[in-house]
């Protein structure tokens, strides 16, 4: 298809004698010179310099706080960033560019135009993917009903903003245990044992889990509810690892994910500014919540009479215990969880999962700019085949489970 | 006005006057009015009132809209044959934007008590006067859509606005 030219519109400008004027054709190009980008306010995003261990440059991370997306951005960019105060135009912002760099690049200010729109940064941005096809289909009433119904249950927004000092008192009065080294001893021993009661229950899931027999309804409904609870703890221990390393916790709250994902959250964003240890520690102990109660589960499970609904119970929750542990650190499975946070932390690529995608696409439609042979780019492929295979073996695991309980 | 052989074969050409017939137009025109414009000479202003249309005879009017401050955006010239002013002929509503002569121009002017008086004479006439001026109605709904879109892909543009990338 042939691209249109660029969009003029004609302008009468009138001088100070009413009748006289001046006719001006402004092109889209001259308003897009001329246009003042401006960042967000300074309280909704951070910026910290991060050194990649990918490139010698050095980088920044900018994060924005209200939607907690993160972009890399090299020097240039930081300095473009920095510009960009609603104030000055993009022509004034690429002149201070050449000034200071003493060369152009004419790729550099679109493409962060565009990085910094999509991470919310300078323009509002809609929701997701599905509420954007509903907005399509509006005129439909089922979809109109949906649509509305989301939008009642994304408003529901259980949170608190004062929760320092809670965190800070649970921290002192017993928290502060979780951090030490023998609860970490305590940790591996427990998930050593509750392996070995798995192992040992898992020679014959039918048996085991048919104790759900004629409770399964109340048994679904049980495991997810211990569930439900377990994420809330998940929650909780992230804001302790926060507080452990002096650290604000912002807000702790409840909402429906997209509408309909009931999940508890917590904003532990100011770890961010802390060393890479304290993000690490911070990710993965949130995790390891799981890892216990999946144990535990499990060794209740191998101590029950074979064949009851306590052992089914308790062997059900040990399995989304421990599947939980495996979503939540292990990093390749297009989710953005913990795991998938503190391996982007370590690569020094905030945007990798989107990166990545976009790259595999642009080689499998041989749409968009394709480059070769890079580290980046060989970490990207790599990305997408094990996200790839991991979901698959998850979702053949989940199958062979079902498969198992019932034949 | 009289109705010379220049002014008829002018007014067959115009497009709502298209249809009718010699005698028609002959009463017709003797219910126009002649005007001029000096080059940049206002016609009227957007917000005043007026019950009046314009066919342009000679030379160009620019229609332009108050944008902001001294700025307003043109949004048609009006060239000979082509005529404006027509949704105040109607409804006696105020202007809806400003008319200013680009060049020297020579108007025709059909005020509505004009109109009302063909409607009762020339009924037939005036069937197909407003016959036509409804085609052109829909003509100029269509342009305006298609400059609101026109106006849209000139703010994505200007402002480099990324929507393709969700």
């Amino acid at each position: 298809m042939q691209r249109p030219s660029p969009a003029k519109f004609e302008l009468l400008v009138r001088r100070d004698d009413d009748e006289d004027f001046e006719l001006r054709q402004v092109a889209s190009v001259v308003g897009y010179l001329n246009s003042r980008p401006r960042r967000v306010d300074e309280g909704s995003y951070e910026i910290s310099e991060l050194r990649s261990r990918l490139t010698v440059a050095p980088g920044f991370i900018l994060k924005n706080k209200t939607t907690d997306r993160f972009l890399l951005l090299s020097a240039q960019e930081r300095f473009l960033w920095d510009q960009m105060d609603g104030a000055t135009a993009l022509q004034e912002i690429a002149t201070a560019y050449v000034l200071k760099y003493g060369e152009f690049d004419f790729e550099i200010i679109p493409s962060l135009l565009r990085k910094l729109q999509r991470a919310q940064l300078l323009t509002f941005e809609p929701r997701s993917r599905l509420r954007a096809a509903l907005a399509r289909n509006r005129g439909r009433v089922l979809v109109k009903a949906l649509e509305f119904a989301l939008t009642a249950l994304e408003r529901i927004r259980i949170s608190s903003h004062n929760v320092q000092p809670f965190f800070q008192a649970l921290y002192r009065y017993g928290g502060f245990l979780v951090f030490t080294p023998v609860a970490a001893i305590a940790c591996v021993l427990l998930a050593v044992v509750g392996a070995g009661a798995a192992h040992i229950l898992f020679r014959d899931v039918r048996d085991m889990l048919e104790g759900f027999g004629g409770h399964a309804l109340r048994g679904i409904l049980t495991v997810k509810l211990l569930f439900f609870a377990s994420v809330a703890l998940h929650q909780f221990v992230h804001g302790l690892a926060c507080i452990h390393y002096r650290r604000r916790v912002r807000e702790f709250g409840f909402t429906f994910l997209h509408g309909f994902v009931p999940t508890f959250y917590i904003d532990v964003t100011d770890i961010f500014m802390a060393s890479r240890r304290a993000r690490f520690v911070t990710a993965a102990t949130g995790a390891l919540v799981h890892l216990v109660l999946g144990a535990v589960a499990f060794i209740v499970a191998a101590k029950a009479p074979a064949g009851s609904f306590t052992q089914a119970f308790a062997a059900a929750s040990g399995i989304i215990q421990w599947q939980a542990l495996v979503v939540a650190l292990y990093p390749f499975c297009f989710i953005e969880m913990d795991g998938y946070h503190v391996l982007v932390d370590m690569l020094g690529i905030p945007t990798l999962k989107h990166d990545a995608i976009a790259y595999v696409k642009g080689l499998l439609t041989g749409a968009g700019r394709v480059r070769e042979g890079g580290s980046e780019e060989l970490l990207w492929i790599g990305y997408v085949v094990l996200s790839t295979l991991s979901v698959a073996g998850f979702i053949a695991f989940n199958v062979w489970i079902i498969v198992s309980a019932t034949h | 006005m009289q109705a010379s052989a220049e002014t008829l074969a002018f007014l067959r050409d115009v497009r709502v006057f298209e249809s009718f017939s010699d005698p028609d137009l002959t009463i017709l025109t003797a219910r126009l009015r002649a005007q001029s414009l000096r080059r940049h000479q206002i016609l009227f202003r957007e917000g005043d009132r007026g019950d009046e249309m314009f066919i342009v005879l000679r030379g160009t009017i620019l229609i332009s809209k108050a944008v902001t401050g001294k700025v307003e955006q043109v949004l048609v010239r009006v060239d000979p044959f082509d005529f404006f002013g027509e949704m105040s002929l109607f409804d006696g509503s105020p202007r809806s934007a400003t008319a200013q002569a680009e060049t020297d121009v020579e108007l025709l002017t059909l005020g509505r008590d004009s109109l009302h008086a063909m409607t009762e004479t020339a009924p037939h006439a005036a069937a197909k006067f407003f016959y036509a001026m409804v085609q052109v109605f829909m003509e100029r709904l269509r342009r305006s859509t298609l400059q609101v879109a026109e106006a849209t892909r000139w703010g994505l543009e200007a402002t480099g606005l990324d929507v393709e990338a969700r």
